[in-house]
């Protein structure tokens, strides 16, 4: 059976015979996880900050509303909103027993950690590095930090892609990308 | 009617310039390569490629876009088909008769259905677009800022009932979204909101930013965190039998080609996703006038002809609120509108007649557009699935790389590569909590449109929100959104009622 590679945002979940056997937790069913009350108390949070940034900007009336107007009735509609959400998840809380996350996919944090902070360091010296030289160093290292461990592998790799985006971008699309110290 | 078929004519022969041609081919064949990743869908791609029509004009652009957007979709299904991995949103209906086609060894005849009913069912969407885009734009004229509001909070209603795990959830992305979309210029007044100081932030969030983070690097980065193991498998690409389908197929087929062509237009006018409701729709109708209802889930040819003909009709008709209105009613569109802003056009009511060579040559080249997409589709399919044999470990940090490159192209600006991550963590949370991407992007490119409707509104009635419901276009508007959020009550109120009966 064909594993799916990627799982489109807008795609119910779909199970391995595409039977859609998720679907019955698309609509209306709250899961019960500590990540699910998390994500609504940052939302709340974000609603908060907005309503109290958005008091300090001139609010005007309905008439002749200011800057402040329209993200203060915001920050309120999602203090409300998720509000409403957190409550009715305690309320199903109190109601179900907590679900256990035992039986998911173990994630591989440090891996994660390791790629996303090699996208960060790459961009913080991509002027000077230069788009050549940062997209080798960006794709040899990621690759590697995917498994691909094998320098016979991956160097040609890292190196042929990055001369391919170099001719596309820069020289085929004139596109101006960082040229760093290599100059080119 | 004759004027609409004449400036079609022209919109050939705009769209029939050797230029043209070539970019509506790339967009075609980009488009459906798109279609056949699993997960990067139709609006990652086209996020992802909109930098790289910088350098063409509108209309050529736009065409490329489009095509990319129709490739997207007709690419989706191919490996639905084969491999039960739906490419895009709207092939996961595909999967469910289509693999099960496939199964039995009729690969080829469930593909060459999928292409040909797209094709009819685009080239008769094409002509609706043709003779009801300029009478609804006529229309859309006598729309006002109430009006406008009343449509936008509508199509917010709809696309959060229609996504997502729950509605609040979707709606509360909706927020997020007019709220991000708040930073920069108040549009009304002119004051900076929101920026914190920052210049890079005056002109508000980069759209593309937003779209290349939640889509492209969230689900990267998703993908990531899986065991090393699972970036390891690789997909088996089967072999292609028997290409065509039978005179018999032909029979069963016309008549879920034809019926799921007049969902699919009818869906793709209303807010939503439109080709993924519309490919539920016509399935379930399907199955509803099917004498052998049983047939379907174990490889009947009309649960793939239905849904894949109502699916590209959708995606046509979905062109008219885009064009004629300026609202995008689904994120595909959504993210064409920014391309289009990019471009420096506002679509609108007087789009047709102030960019008419960019109205009818986008509609003519989609036309074209099909044409190709049905020659590629049927002998190259075994070509492009095999891009699926590229294993993850390769292709998430071949991502990466052409989602920075294509990020700094935007403005020249690392600032943007920072949003994009940004986005891109967001992305990643939302991806884990379940919270959908789609209202968030509606919101954020809507965002401006909807408070500058809202305040002028209040500003005309001189602060008093009567204006919304004097008004009888407004208040339709507004009811639907208000039946839209009963439905969930209702069907709660229900299934708790038979809960209790039983």
């Amino acid at each position: 059976m064909a594993e799916r590679l990627w799982t489109n945002p807008l795609t119910p979940s779909l199970s391995p015979s595409g039977r859609g056997e998720g679907e019955g937790k698309l609509r209306g069913e709250i899961q019960l996880s500590r990540d699910e009350i998390i994500g609504g108390a940052v939302i709340f949070l974000f609603g908060a900050v907005t309503t109290v940034l958005s008091l300090g900007m001139p609010i005007g009336t309905f008439r002749k509303s200011g800057t402040g107007m329209f993200p203060l009735i915001l920050g309120i509609l999602l203090m409300f909103l998720s509000g409403l959400f957190l409550l009715r998840l305690f309320l199903k809380t109190r109601a179900t027993p907590e679900k256990s996350s035992a039986g998911e996919i173990p994630g591989s944090s440090k891996q994660l950690v390791l790629f996303f902070g090699t996208m960060v360091l790459v961009t913080l010296f991509f002027n000077r590095l230069g788009y050549p030289l940062s997209s080798f160093l960006l794709m040899l290292a990621l690759l590697r930090i995917l498994g691909v461990k094998r320098w016979r592998f991956n160097f040609p790799l890292s190196f042929i892609t990055a001369i391919v985006c170099y001719f596309l971008f820069v020289q085929w699309l004139k596109i101006p990308l960082p040229k760093g110290w290599i100059g080119i | 009617m004759f004027e609409s078929l004449q400036h079609l004519v022209n919109g050939f022969g705009i769209a029939a310039t050797v230029q043209n041609l070539l970019y509506c081919l790339l967009g075609c064949i980009v488009g459906t390569v798109i279609g056949v990743l699993p997960g990067i869908g139709p609006i990652a791609g086209i996020a992802l490629l909109i930098p790289a029509t910088f350098g063409l004009n509108p209309t050529s652009a736009i065409i490329m876009l489009a095509g990319i957007y129709y490739g997207a979709m007709y690419g989706g299904s191919t490996t639905s088909i084969l491999l039960n991995v739906p490419g895009e949103t709207a092939s996961v209906i595909t999967c469910i008769d289509g693999y099960q086609m496939a199964q039995k060894g009729r690969a080829g005849p469930a593909l060459a259905t999928c292409a040909i009913g797209s094709f009819i069912a685009g080239t008769i969407g094409i002509f609706g677009l043709v003779f009801l885009a300029p009478p609804l734009a006529e229309a859309a004229l006598a729309f006002g800022p109430p009006e406008y509001f009343s449509l936008m909070v509508f199509g917010f209603i709809v696309l959060s009932n229609v996504t997502g795990t729950s509605i609040i959830k979707s709606l509360m992305m909706a927020v997020v979204g007019l709220i991000i979309g708040t930073i920069g210029i108040d549009p009304v007044t002119g004051d900076a909101r929101l920026t914190f100081g920052s210049i890079s932030l005056l002109s508000g969030i980069e759209f593309v930013a937003v779209a290349i983070g939640l889509f492209g690097i969230g689900e990267v980065l998703i993908n990531v965190e899986k065991p090393s193991e699972m970036l390891e498998q690789r997909v088996l690409v089967p072999r292609l039998r028997e290409l065509y389908p039978t005179l018999q197929d032909f029979k069963k087929s016309i008549g879920p080609i034809l019926r799921g062509t007049g969902i699919g237009f009818g869906v793709g006018l209303v807010p939503g996703p439109a080709p993924v409701i519309a490919t539920y729709s016509s399935y379930m109708i399907e199955r509803k006038v099917s004498k052998h209802p049983e047939e379907f889930g174990k490889g009947a040819i009309e649960g793939v002809a239905g849904p894949e003909s109502a699916n590209n009709a959708a995606c046509q008709s979905a062109f008219i609120p885009l064009f004629v209105l300026g609202i995008p009613f689904a994120p595909p569109t959504a993210i064409l509108l920014g391309a289009l802003l990019i471009h420096g056009v506002s679509p609108g009511p007087l789009m047709i007649g102030q960019h008419p060579e960019l109205f009818w040559g986008v509609i003519a080249s989609m036309y074209i557009g099909n044409f190709i997409l049905l020659i590629l589709n049927l002998p190259f399919v075994p070509l492009f699935a095999n891009i699926l044999r590229i294993p993850k470990k390769v292709l998430l940090p071949l991502v990466i790389l052409f989602c920075i490159t294509g990020m700094y192209t935007v403005n020249n600006s690392v600032f943007d590569i920072w949003m994009m991550f940004l986005f891109g963590g967001m992305g990643f949370l939302m991806r884990k909590w379940a919270y959908e991407g789609a209202p968030f992007l509606l919101a954020l490119v809507l965002g401006p449109k909807l408070e500058v409707a809202f305040r002028q509104s209040l500003m005309i009635s001189h602060g008093d929100f009567g204006v919304f419901i004097n008004r009888p276009i407004s208040v339709a508007f507004l009811l639907a959104t208000l039946i839209f959020l009963l439905i969930p009550v209702f069907r709660i109120i229900i299934k708790s009622m038979k809960k209790g009966g039983v």
